[in-house]
């Protein structure tokens, strides 16, 4: 299990010591990424749907603060753990003619190393410490192979996502210190903070520093105003990476940790957070809507997928739950998607403008094709697992509140309208000067696309396969839950 | 080794080669290598015997029917001493390439060093006012001198002369602090203090509350804690790059020791008293710190301003000692430890670079620099992570004991300052690393200067990094653990 934290980070290492041609690079990562996608298969193959957290190793890191190394994973985390391993050989597929820099290839890793050992950990201390280094290589990547303003805008969301990490900081601390007056010794694992006591202001407080944290991670409503800015400066790998990965990230941790620590509280603040996640919602969706700048609107759009989850986790029941992390895999895997071939299309026409394009279908059907499928299938419709997932989450806000269900479902229709406006204005009308021979999808990119469409595709229809790994996690939280609910 | 001989070993070697090198460095055989070798190998020297010290709790008053107890050395000087001598032979190491193309480190420039480092081994183990104001002298004196080494630059002479200044005008505090301590307690043994203030009431104590604020006034000048720390830009922007770190890293941490022992034996009773002030002190020293810090637009200026940052997180750490005494202190000497390897080895880089020059490294002296020396950029990067306190380096796990004792004290809301500041510190640091790895440089620099240098540069890196994760699961080496359990020897030798 450690093995898929660390092959990256000393993969990374090795490449920064060894000098070697650049084909070489490439093919170490490959063959690196490839291991942690094999061994995460295996995984998810022996993975015991039945039990709740397993593959747990626990070690003593530093022993007079009774901070350990321990990781672990459940039904929640394995979807993450999964789309982590496996975007991570795809990106370099699609992009394998593109990047000719070392170092984009050991950021990467790094990248990937760090979001594994955030999603896998049970212990506070480590899962700051894996939160806080992925930031690391992302800044460098934006700042070294960016676009535009890139430094300003590296070190600007930097800073915006350390404050919410510092606050977290002081947030473990004192659960640590209150866990400490209470039990008589330190720790920081989830398992035994989740039987400490706090007052109500106390909880609020620590609650909303977690809070802030994921908040500006996500992005939610609020705290989004670094968003635009990152997406169109930073490389496609990492805008990958951000969307699918570290967005995710924020939204797993709400529930990993805010919702094992403060059960009560979180359940008093969710109308708050759900009202904000529709707002996002359909604040995105309407801002999407108003952009023409492709890599924009589709950050714009995922942030808006992203309120979506959010309103799911905060929904607290089954439904919500399921359709959420549901949600988290296959807008994973669709915008992951969307974003490599804007990547392609970039290199093919050197804009991102909408206006700029047009007919592009007819000069490469396979690229309007797959642009078309994974367009479609974040919006969710049926038969990707987009759908599936909205589903889950429509249904989960009907049972908790008609309004709220009502408001979910239309706002989703947000999204169909701007996505089938930008499809539309991108691979039909007329060809201009930039979109003319336009090149179609050459084989290393049909590779690395068409897994993912049909994993997408087989999530939609055979929902039930990989539902069943979450289910079971989930229904015992929710269960949990149900007791609390109304009290 | 016996701990009588190791307590008297110390000071001896650093002052019989301090008087060697004194009169060596008029024969004609003394070249200026021999001189930095000779010097660098005491220091090796000395700290391979003080650190057969550290490691168990003892207490040995030093040869008492002579000196009449006035020092004593224990578990926690033995600790502190380590520390430091390891930080002078990094900072002289790291100078090798800095002293090799400069003409200013005569010989004296030696002797001061040496001299400097003997004020504060004594400092360290005095038990007696007195004695600590002439080691604090000593090593003070020498410093002055060392920060107008380069006789050439108007601003080392400048910096040495507002450094003389200030720095005698703040030591006169410290005399008036202590006459009025010895005008109600008739001695100026730590311990006689000690007991005085426990067995007499309130009343009685006027002139000792007052004495001992008025020695604090002196310390938070050396520390450079705002109000008191006016000179700090301007004195790390004069001196040469080696003095410089030299200050910012050992200097401080011999003071801290000092403050400790004298906090925590005597004037723990006045907590109540202190607490306002300091915190009061942490907050303002955090605020105008990172105000000057941002302000900067030289690399030397902006670090030197950070300094005082990080003077702020151990006073955010020293006003928790009262409520949480074995945990805020090990965090001062954690912190302490981390810092100096990290400032040392930033400051270091920059002396490196330099080339002796004492032309201030802007930021836009660094760009490009990550292209023509990736290892200097890297471990440059390392160390600005670390003062930075960026996770999986040594300067996090010292935020992180920091943040902890005070919360444990009950000052949340300091932790919450303290966040915020590193917030801020974010900015001014990152942009070192940005125009390190982000930015073109026009000129090529091709020539890699002295190996000697880079390695010691390489090796603070790698101790910086593993700081961060060590733990004894990977090697039998001694990660983050085995420093926790030294500092609580240190603490136990004090009889707490």
């Amino acid at each position: 299990m450690s093995l898929l934290i660390f092959l990256p980070f000393i993969t990374a290492l090795f490449l920064f010591v060894v000098k070697m041609p650049i084909n070489a690079v490439k093919s170490v990562y490959m063959v690196s990424t490839l291991c942690v996608a094999s061994m995460a298969i295996y995984f998810y193959v022996q993975f015991d749907p039945s039990a709740s957290m397993q593959f747990i190793e626990k070690h003593s890191w530093i022993s007079q603060y009774g901070i350990h190394y321990s990781i672990g994973v459940d039904g929640v985390s394995l979807g993450i753990v999964m789309m982590n391993a496996l975007l991570m050989p795809l990106i370099a597929l699609g992009l394998y003619k593109q990047r000719d820099k070392k170092g984009y290839w050991i950021h990467l890793l790094f990248v990937q190393g760090g979001i594994m050992g955030a999603v896998l950990s049970l212990d506070l201390m480590l899962f700051y410490l894996f939160w806080e280094i992925m930031l690391l290589p992302i800044f460098f990547m934006i700042g070294l192979y960016g676009y535009g303003k890139n430094s300003f805008v590296a070190i600007k969301f930097n800073i915006y996502t350390i404050f919410g990490s510092l606050l977290m900081l002081v947030a473990i601390l004192y659960l640590a210190v209150s866990y400490k007056e209470q039990f008589g010794f330190y720790s920081f694992a989830l398992d035994d903070l989740k039987n400490l006591k706090l007052t109500t202001i106390e909880s609020l407080l620590v609650f909303s520093g977690f809070m802030v944290a994921f908040a500006i991670k996500i992005p939610i409503f609020p705290f989004h105003t670094w968003l635009s800015d990152t997406y169109r400066s930073a490389p496609t790998g990492i805008v990958i990476v951000m969307s699918s990965l570290m967005a995710k990230l924020g939204a797993y941790a709400i529930w990993r940790v805010l919702f094992t620590l403060f059960d009560e509280t979180s359940h008093q603040l969710a109308p708050y957070f759900i009202g904000i996640g529709l707002f996002g919602l359909i604040f995105f969706g309407i801002s999407a809507m108003n952009q023409t700048h492709l890599k924009r609107m589709f950050a714009l759009s995922s942030a808006s997928h992203l309120s979506l989850i959010v309103v799911g986790f905060f929904i607290y029941d089954i439904y919500g739950l399921v359709g959420s992390s549901y949600l988290i895999i296959s807008h994973a895997l669709s915008s992951a998607a969307l974003f490599l071939m804007l990547a392609m299309m970039y290199e093919r026409v050197q804009t991102y403008t909408i206006d700029t394009l047009g007919g592009i279908a007819k000069e490469a059907p396979r690229f309007a094709l797959f642009f078309a499928f994974f367009a479609l299938s974040i919006v969710g419709v049926p038969l990707t697992s987009g759908f599936v997932a909205e589903v889950l989450i429509i249904l989960g806000a009907f049972e908790y509140n008609i309004y709220v269900g009502f408001l979910a479902a239309t706002s989703v229709l947000i999204a169909m309208l701007f996505m089938f406006k930008m499809i539309s204005a991108v691979l039909y009308g007329d060809t201009n000067e930039r979109t003319k021979n336009f090149q179609d999808l050459r084989v290393h990119e049909l590779m690395a696309l068409i897994p993912l469409a049909l994993l997408i595709l087989a999530m939609g229809i055979f929902p039930n396969y990989f539902i069943k790994n979450i289910e079971p996690t989930a229904k015992a939280f929710a269960s949990n839950k149900e007791v609390t609910r109304y009290e | 080794m016996s701990n009588e001989f190791i307590a008297l070993a110390v000071p001896a070697i650093l002052l019989f080669s301090a008087l060697f090198i004194l009169l060596f460095g008029f024969s004609v055989h003394y070249t200026k290598n021999r001189g930095y070798f000779i010097t660098l190998w005491t220091l090796f020297i000395a700290f391979l015997i003080s650190a057969n010290g550290v490691g168990e709790t003892f207490t040995l008053p030093i040869l008492p029917h002579i000196f009449n107890s006035m020092a004593v050395y224990d578990a926690f000087s033995a600790t502190f001493i380590s520390l430091f001598l390891l930080g002078g032979f990094l900072t002289l190491a790291i100078a090798k390439s800095f002293v090799d193309h400069t003409d200013f480190f005569t010989h004296e420039s030696f002797v001061l060093l040496l001299f400097s480092l003997f004020g504060m081994v004594i400092l360290t183990m005095a038990n007696e006012l007195l004695t600590a104001f002439i080691a604090l002298e000593i090593a003070s004196m020498s410093v002055y001198i060392l920060v107008g080494l380069n006789r050439n630059s108007l601003r080392a002479s400048e910096a040495f002369f507002k450094y003389l200044l200030l720095g005698s005008f703040a030591a006169s505090f410290y005399l008036l602090g202590m006459v009025l301590i010895y005008a109600s307690v008739k001695s100026t043994n730590l311990a006689v203090i000690a007991h005085y203030i426990l067995s007499t009431n309130l009343e009685a104590q006027l002139l000792v509350i007052a004495g001992s604020m008025l020695i604090m006034i002196t310390i938070m000048f050396k520390i450079a804690a705002v109000p008191f720390g006016a000179w700090v830009l301007d004195v790390y922007e004069g001196a040469s790059f080696p003095i410089t770190a030299y200050m910012a890293g050992v200097f401080k941490v011999a003071i801290f020791a000092f403050i400790l022992r004298l906090f925590l034996q005597n004037f723990i009773a006045y907590e109540a008293l202190y607490d306002p002030l300091v915190i009061g002190g942490a907050m303002v020293t955090l605020i105008a710190g990172s105000f000057l810090a941002v302000t900067q637009n030289s690399v030397k200026k902006m670090l030197a301003a950070s300094s005082v940052v990080h003077s702020g997180y151990l006073l955010i750490a020293f006003v928790s000692i009262g409520e949480a005494t074995y945990s805020a202190t090990s965090a001062i000497i954690f912190y302490l430890f981390a810092y100096f390897l990290s400032a040392i080895g930033a400051f270091g880089v920059l002396s490196y670079i330099s080339k002796g020059s004492d032309k201030p490294i802007s930021y836009d002296d660094l760009n490009g620099l990550a292209k023509s020396r990736p290892i200097i950029a890297a471990s440059f990067t390392l160390f600005i992570l670390s003062l930075a306190g960026f996770p999986s380096t040594i300067g996090f796990i010292a935020k992180f004991y920091i943040f902890t004792s005070a919360i444990e004290a009950g000052y949340t809301i300091l932790a919450f300052f303290g966040a915020l500041a590193a917030c801020v510190s974010i900015y001014y640091y990152f942009k070192v690393i940005a125009h390190l790895y982000f930015k073109e440089s026009g000129s090529v620099k091709s020539d890699n200067g002295e190996q000697f240098s880079l390695i010691f540069i390489v090796v603070s890196a790698i101790v910086v990094l593993w700081g961060g994760v060590g733990t004894s699961l990977l090697y039998d080496l001694p990660g983050i653990n085995a420093l926790n359990e030294l500092s609580r020897y240190a603490i136990g030798s004090l009889g707490l």
